[in-house]
């Protein structure tokens, strides 16, 4: 990657960064949502035990959500702020979907991080590969946080109401999260993981990384 | 040195013609007023000039020692002013510079050039540090988007009533800066109803809508 590009890219993650930590309200509301579900569920299971299987959907069903919450904001936020059009007229589209698309990657890892051990006591459940588990954490976050950088920018380019994003969020994603949830299964089951669903997800990830970037220019600019 | 080309450009909202067949010719080196009353189509030329909006008829063609740019060289070069713009508000002035200066690929400011900067557009840095834009003053936003624009090294200046809501002392450096950027090669479209703006032109568009 050119050396100036990276520098926009690493400008728009700060600032995202910057401003996100700033207006801390919106991303409570994500972790709020991820705790009252864990809550509830656990208090609901009175010490049962989740089939590895539903376990595994569950947990991608809240990071599914916990994106839809995050991903909507990512260019509505800048709308309200009226910094659209600096965005538009100062640096590269490229920079703002890589800035803001990495940025939505390693904020949902990190929400991953803090929800998955309190999932994991929670609902009493020994994941039996660690290496596998986080890389397929690591695959799912970044290639539904692009998939949603995307599809938010979809929203923001063709002036829609942001209720559409949950419904076209759906298909985009449900190439990424079953084989995420199948291999989850398979790390809190203890069976073999199979490599191909890996494969599976970094070729996604590949795609939509590329795909976005082919993309966002139609989308970001009028011409 | 960048020109400007306007070719018979015509632009419709909603069935409403707001400019018609306008054909102008900009060159780096000057500023170029463009007037009208409200309403005339000052910043829908402005956005169309960055390219923020396409024209219904005609085209707009940026050429640098007669190369026509492409697009993305164009934008790379393009700094705005506009009561559109607006900088993070939960970012401070320095944050801001810093974001827009790494976005645009342009060199980071050293603390005294800075300070340089900030004096430059009437802001004291004490008056601002840490302090978010939020709580800026419309007056003091105005300058700090001037100072995003002089610290871009934009050579395409499209600056929209620039001197709205600034004091006289804002509207004379606003006034000042035009004619410097101008006087060192870059173009200048100013939109403007203010006459002593208009003064600092070298040549003028008069939009009359429609």
């Amino acid at each position: 990657m050119h050396a100036s590009l990276y520098r926009a890219i690493e400008s728009v993650f700060r600032k995202e960064a910057r401003i996100s930590l700033r207006s801390r309200s919106s991303w409570l509301v994500v972790l709020m949502f991820a705790l009252t579900t864990l809550s509830c569920v656990s208090l609901l299971m009175q010490g049962d035990i989740l089939a590895p299987r539903l376990a595994a959907s569950m947990l991608w069903i809240i990071l599914f959500f916990s994106l839809l919450a995050g991903a909507g904001r990512g260019f509505a936020d800048e709308e309200q702020a009226g910094t659209l059009m600096a965005l538009q007229v100062y640096g590269s589209s490229q920079a703002v979907l890589f800035g803001k698309g990495l940025f939505m990657a390693v904020l949902l890892f990190v929400l991953s991080l803090l929800i998955v051990p309190m999932y994991l006591v929670l609902m009493d459940i020994a994941v039996a590969s660690w290496p596998a588990f986080l890389l397929t954490l690591l695959g799912g976050t970044y290639g539904m946080a692009m998939a949603g950088t995307l599809l938010s920018a979809l929203m923001f380019g063709a002036k829609v109401q942001s209720g559409l994003l949950s419904i076209l969020m759906l298909p985009v994603l449900l190439p990424i999260l079953l084989p995420a949830i199948v291999l989850t299964a398979s790390c809190f089951a203890g069976e073999a993981v199979h490599g191909s669903y890996l494969v599976g997800i970094a070729l996604y990830d590949a795609i939509m990384t590329l795909a976005a970037s082919l993309l966002f220019d139609f989308l970001w600019y009028e011409d | 040195m960048v020109s400007l080309t306007f070719s018979d450009v015509t632009k419709r909202f909603a069935g409403r013609t707001v400019i018609e067949h306008l054909s102008a010719e900009l060159a780096g080196g000057t500023v170029t007023a463009v007037t009208g009353e409200n309403g005339s189509g000052k910043s829908t030329l402005l956005k169309m000039a960055a390219k923020l909006l396409l024209p219904d008829e005609g085209k707009i063609v940026a050429r640098d020692g007669g190369q026509e740019l492409s697009k993305a060289a164009y934008r790379a070069r393009i700094g705005l002013v506009t009561p559109e713009f607006h900088a993070y508000p939960k970012l401070t002035a320095r944050e801001n510079l810093d974001f827009f200066l790494g976005f645009r690929r342009a060199a980071p400011l050293s603390p005294v050039q800075y300070e340089q900067l900030l004096a430059r557009v009437g802001l004291a840095s004490d008056q601002v540090a840490g302090k978010f834009v939020e709580h800026f003053s419309t007056g003091m936003r105005k300058r700090l988007h001037l100072a995003i624009l002089l610290a871009s090294e934009a050579d395409i200046w499209l600056l929209d009533e620039p001197g709205a809501n600034l004091d006289d002392a804002g509207r004379s450096m606003v006034r000042r800066e035009a004619r410097r950027a101008a006087d060192a090669g870059k173009l200048v479209l100013l939109a403007t109803n203010d006459r002593e703006e208009e003064a600092v032109a070298d040549a003028c568009i008069s939009l009359s809508g429609h």
